[in-house]
């Protein structure tokens, strides 16, 4: 009782200092935002937009309940500056924040939960008060932010630019950019091209993927790995040398948007999509499967769901529709990438069941994932096709001979588990329940024998 | 007798070693102790199994007696004090048996079930198969989950309650047998909870990616399937105290708000299992929907959530959900996706959604779902709410996202009255941005002109069916009557309508003029044929039939299908009195445009 008058006369005080001595830190100057800084940040360094930035903080309604603190859960509280992922106020607010500070911030509902708040614990036109920290220093650093989550593609923006919109794939873009490879610059040039065919002007696929997150007029340095770099194959052009960790720093003058699929009619599609699969090819017979599967995604984007059309057109839709599903699986077992490997080719043989090299690229992605069965059922069905496919003849012996290998060692592992269970189980061998497949998946050595003698004729053939 | 032949087998093997037991003496064992159950020496049975002569007999032999138990119980009624007997039989096997044998005893015995028994031997043998589980040593994670998996996996072909009747009567115990699970997996979480205190976080990673499993096949079955809302006159629904434990599991074990936060940006957590990886990738989607649904819709858990995240981050994080749950058909998901979808919209500010994010493909997908379940869901109240979301879905979207929704949606619904409903809303943007003071580029001037280019067309020229598309051309005669008007006021032709006319006039006024003149005239001779056949004869040849929902519709009789013909004559009168309307109106502004000229 007495802890909550205190808080409360506390959050008054507060509040009361912030309206009256606090600083204006929005960009209209509408006192939508007022700060104070507590405790000064140790550094002088402010983080960059799209940083991920840790914060602890304590937040208050106007009457001085308590509505949310990160010290509960534990834990700073991680967001993307600047992205609209938090309240106006904490894009605006932690933004001028240094290493190390502590403020209160004061917040309007315009750049809080507005009208609507945010049930069920926000009401509505609430004004907020958060009293921040920055953990900055707890954790290191601010960190750049990983466009796709796989630490391929670090970005940090040295100027924000203009707008909403990005570039979407397919779109046409006007780009400055230099560079670098340790520490030497090894290009710089102005460029005009099509995001997803930056190959075509040596330019890596990083770039492509980078330019999809920026708006116009941004500046930013792209840190990338050799994956969305130059790969294994390096640039001798540039003297880049295999596996090489690149850094370009790109500014964005101009783009125009690609046509979306819904803005298109099926006869633009159809006769773009006879355009995108050539280039598609012509990337793939290069090597390079990142670009040649934006060129065949994009026949899918374009058909998959398209409705109403023609028996002509139907079947032209249907045969593009085909190919690039079973390029993109061939694309993606060379990426390694195997489980959208087996969904492309699930979907290449919706359209045609017996379809030879679906059958035999779902069979190789299978057997890389270690699904042996399926993928020597895969095999199978390809010889039932066409009985001639010597390389399925020999996968299937390929198959026979991992599964050995695998039930081997599962047997290893589970028998020390269940040694008395199964001991028993092999002279009661009346015991019949399938139990036994969950306890140790082994049991199956009828299985076994059987395909290791086929194995050996297999192997004889060859 | 039965009791003398199990005390036979016990004195032959109270002199054995361990060791020594062979296979006919657990087979002499398991029948002579079954056959005292089933003659009703329950206390005789117990008597030998707590003497403390038989520990090593019973340690090694007692779990083939499980299956006879569970029978037996199941044969006694609740009262029976041989019932009671038998349970304390079970109760001790759990405390004396060997627990590797015991433990996969009981999995068998859950394993076997089937049908009516399921939740009945699962609630049974869930107090001794947390006695065993906690005494073994080995491979404890993997058998904790073993055993929910077998348990959620039995009870998964389970029908889920669905009314409140239902819920109140669970004819089959789910209800009661979720919550008991939940309550048997409490234990390990405690566990697991307790560990991580102590910061050794390695020890447990296993034991808590089995309870996430867990929780993430509760998710799917059964609450994705359940009615979750609030139900009068059940104080305590068991299907949200299940979802509140499972949300309490994971709160617990610190990965709610990962689940709820990080997935949606395609990153999965790094599992040590590649099992659960294969199993997330497929699974997961219907079970994180289910759970942002528990946290926003119903609020389970949302008081540990960080309240600075904004309202369109919150959309965006439940977008894929939202779209996940309006892809399926069946009631339970489709309301809980509309559900999930306005509560994300309704913590929006109206105009605040911004148009870039139509470029995201949930975002343009998601109303053209709504628009299918607004046309072809059979159940009239998610059809009504459906448009409701779809109206509050343009609200929320700024004004060039608006435009662009329309446009898709025309060019996507294939249904004349979404398209006329789509056109009245445009009528209203345009409304507004006559009537308010800020410059509103997207619904005048050149954006205008492309966009009515869409609206006022007639699909198929003349011979578009306009009976079928009443509704859209109606929706465009008044937005173009609403121009004429309203733009004759300002000099400065804001919308931009009459530069275009000429456009108007060839693609939608004269093929309409020439569409309604055949209409009419086909319809009327169908009427005069009608009319004359039926003074013919009454003989009646039913062209075709029409099923609806499985029911055969009782072919027309003449006198209705009359009745069908007038009225379609009604809707083209109804059509040509409107377009002489906007002809009229139109005429007269020509005309004082010439006039003040000369």
């Amino acid at each position: 009782m007495t802890t909550d008058e205190a808080t409360k006369s506390e959050g008054e005080v507060q509040a009361a200092a912030l309206t009256e001595r606090g600083e204006d830190i929005t960009p209209a100057q509408d006192r939508g935002v007022l700060k104070i800084i507590k405790r000064p940040g140790s550094e002088d360094e402010s983080p960059m937009i799209g940083d991920k930035v840790y914060v602890h903080y304590k937040g208050k309604l106007a009457n001085g309940k308590k509505f949310d603190s990160s010290r509960d859960r534990n834990e700073p509280f991680v967001f993307s500056l600047g992205k609209g992922q938090v309240i106006k106020a904490w894009d605006i607010g932690v933004a001028t924040m240094k290493k190390g500070e502590i403020c209160y911030l004061l917040c309007k509902p315009e750049y809080a939960y507005g009208s609507a708040g945010s049930a069920p614990k926000i009401p509505s036109n609430a004004t907020l008060f958060f009293e921040a920290s920055n953990a900055g220093e707890l954790l290191l650093d601010f960190k750049g932010e990983d466009l796709f989550e796989d630490g391929g593609i670090i970005r940090r923006i040295k100027r924000k630019g203009e707008g909403y919109s990005n570039p979407n794939e397919g779109a046409t873009v006007e780009i400055h950019l230099e560079g670098f490879c340790d520490g030497r610059r090894f290009d710089c040039k102005d460029v005009k091209f099509i995001v997803g065919e930056g190959e075509d002007h040596d330019i890596p696929i990083g770039i492509d993927k980078a330019l999809e997150k920026m708006q116009r007029g941004e500046h930013c340095v792209v840190y990338l790995s050799p994956r969305y770099g130059f790969g294994e194959a390096g640039k001798p052009k540039y003297g880049i040398q295999a596996n090489a960790e690149l850094v370009y720093e790109v500014t964005l003058k101009s783009f125009e948007k690609a046509k979306e699929s819904w803005e298109m009619d099926t006869k633009e599609k159809l006769e773009q999509a006879a355009v995108v699969k050539e280039k598609g090819t012509m990337y793939f017979k290069e090597g390079k499967y990142l670009q040649a599967v934006i060129q065949y995604g994009k026949i899918v984007s374009w058909l998959e769901m398209e409705y109403g059309l023609s028996e002509k057109e139907s079947k032209a839709s249907d045969s593009f529709l085909l190919a690039a599903f079973l390029n993109l699986a061939m694309c993606y077992l060379k990426l390694r990438e195997y489980a959208k490997a087996v969904e492309c080719c699930d979907k290449a043989l919706g359209l045609d069941q017996d379809n030879e090299k679906g059958l035999y690229r779902r069979g190789e992605a299978r057997l890389l994932m270690n699904e042996f069965e399926l993928a020597k059922c895969d095999f199978q069905k390809v010889l039932e096709v066409n009985p001639q496919n010597k390389a399925a003849k020999s996968q299937i012996s390929v198959c026979q001979k991992k599964t050995k290998e695998h039930n081997d060692r599962d047997r290893r592992i589970y028998a020390n588990m269940f040694t008395k269970f199964a001991e028993r189980d092999a002279k009661e061998a009346a015991s019949k329940t399938g139990l036994e497949k969950a306890a140790e998946k082994v049991a199956c050595e009828k299985g076994l024998k059987t395909p290791s003698a086929e194995d050996e004729e297999a192997e004889g053939h060859v | 007798m039965a009791v003398d032949e199990l005390q036979a087998i016990i004195q032959r093997c109270q002199i054995l070693e361990e060791a020594d037991f062979k296979g006919e003496d657990f087979n002499l064992f398991q029948v002579a102790g079954q056959k005292c159950l089933e003659d009703g020496y329950a206390a005789q049975l117990l008597e030998v199994i707590q003497n403390e002569k038989n520990k090593v007999i019973i340690k090694n032999m007692g779990w083939n007696l499980i299956s006879p138990l569970v029978r037996c119980i199941f044969l006694y009624k609740q009262e029976d004090d041989k019932r009671e007997l038998c349970l304390r039989i079970l109760d001790q096997l759990a405390q004396l048996c060997n627990p590797k044998e015991l433990f996969l005893g009981l999995l068998e015995q859950i394993e076997q079930t089937s049908g009516e028994q399921v939740c009945q031997t699962v609630m049974l043998l869930l107090q001794p198969l947390q006695t065993v589980l906690l005494k073994l040593q080995n491979k404890k994670a993997y058998s904790v989950g073993l055993s929910l998996a077998m348990i959620m996996s039995q009870l998964a072909p389970l029908p889920v309650p669905y009314t409140k009747q239902q819920i109140q009567e669970d004819k089959l115990g789910l209800c009661q047998c979720c919550n008991a699970v939940v309550d048997f997996a409490k234990l390990f979480v405690n566990e697991v909870v307790k560990n991580m205190e102590k910061s050794s976080e390695y020890n447990d990673m296993e034991l808590k990616e089995e309870l996430i499993k867990f929780c993430m096949k509760s998710l799917k079955y059964p609450l994705l399937t359940a009615q979750l809302e609030q139900l009068e006159g059940i104080e305590e629904h068991p299907f949200r105290h299940f979802a509140a434990e499972i949300i309490a599991i994971l709160w617990n074990i610190r990965e709610l708000i990962p689940l709820v936060f990080l997935h949606h940006k395609g990153k999965s957590p790094q599992w040590e299992n590649q099992e659960f990886a294969d199993l997330e990738r497929k699974d997961c989607a219907d079970s994180l929907a289910c759970l942002s649904y528990l946290v926003f819709v119903q609020h389970f858990g949302i008081e540990c959530f960080p309240v600075v995240f904004s309202p369109s981050y919150l959309l965006l994080c439940n977008m894929t959900h939202i779209e996940v749950l309006l892809k399926r058909t069946e009631e339970s998901m489709l309301s809980k996706g509309l559900d999930l979808s306005e509560s994300c919209l309704l913590r929006m500010e109206d105009n605040s959604l911004l148009h870039h994010y139509l470029e995201l493909r949930h975002f343009i997908n998601v109303p053209q779902d709504l628009v299918k379940i607004m046309t072809i869901c059979p159940m009239e109240h998610l059809r009504k709410k459906s448009l409701n979301i779809l109206q509050l879905f343009i609200d929320k979207f700024d004004t060039e996202g608006k435009y662009t929704l329309f446009r898709c949606l025309l060019k996507t619904s294939n249904h004349a009255g979404v398209e006329g409903y789509i056109i009245k809303n445009i009528k209203d943007q345009i409304h507004l941005s006559l009537t308010k003071e800020h410059d509103n580029i997207w619904f005048t001037g050149h954006h205008l002109i492309s966009l009515l280019d869409l609206v006022l067309s007639l699909p198929e020229g003349a011979e578009t069916d306009l009976l079928q598309n009443s509704d859209r051309i109606m929706a465009s005669l008044n937005l173009l009557r609403y121009l004429v008007i309203k733009d004759c006021e300002s000099d400065n032709q804001q919308t931009g309508v009459w530069t275009t006319l000429a456009k108007i006039e060839q693609n939608f006024l004269k093929p309409l003029r020439v569409g309604l003149n055949m209409s009419k005239a086909h319809y009327e001779a169908e009427i005069k044929n009608k009319k004359e056949n039926r003074k013919e004869a009454q003989s009646s040849n039913t062209v075709c039939s029409v099923t609806v929902s499985g029911e055969k519709i009782p072919a027309m009789t003449p006198g209705m299908q009359l009745q069908v013909l007038h009225s379609a004559l009604f809707t083209f009168d109804l059509i040509e009195s409107v377009l002489a309307r906007v002809e009229e109106l139109i005429e007269v502004k020509i005309k004082a445009v010439v006039d003040e000229n000369s």
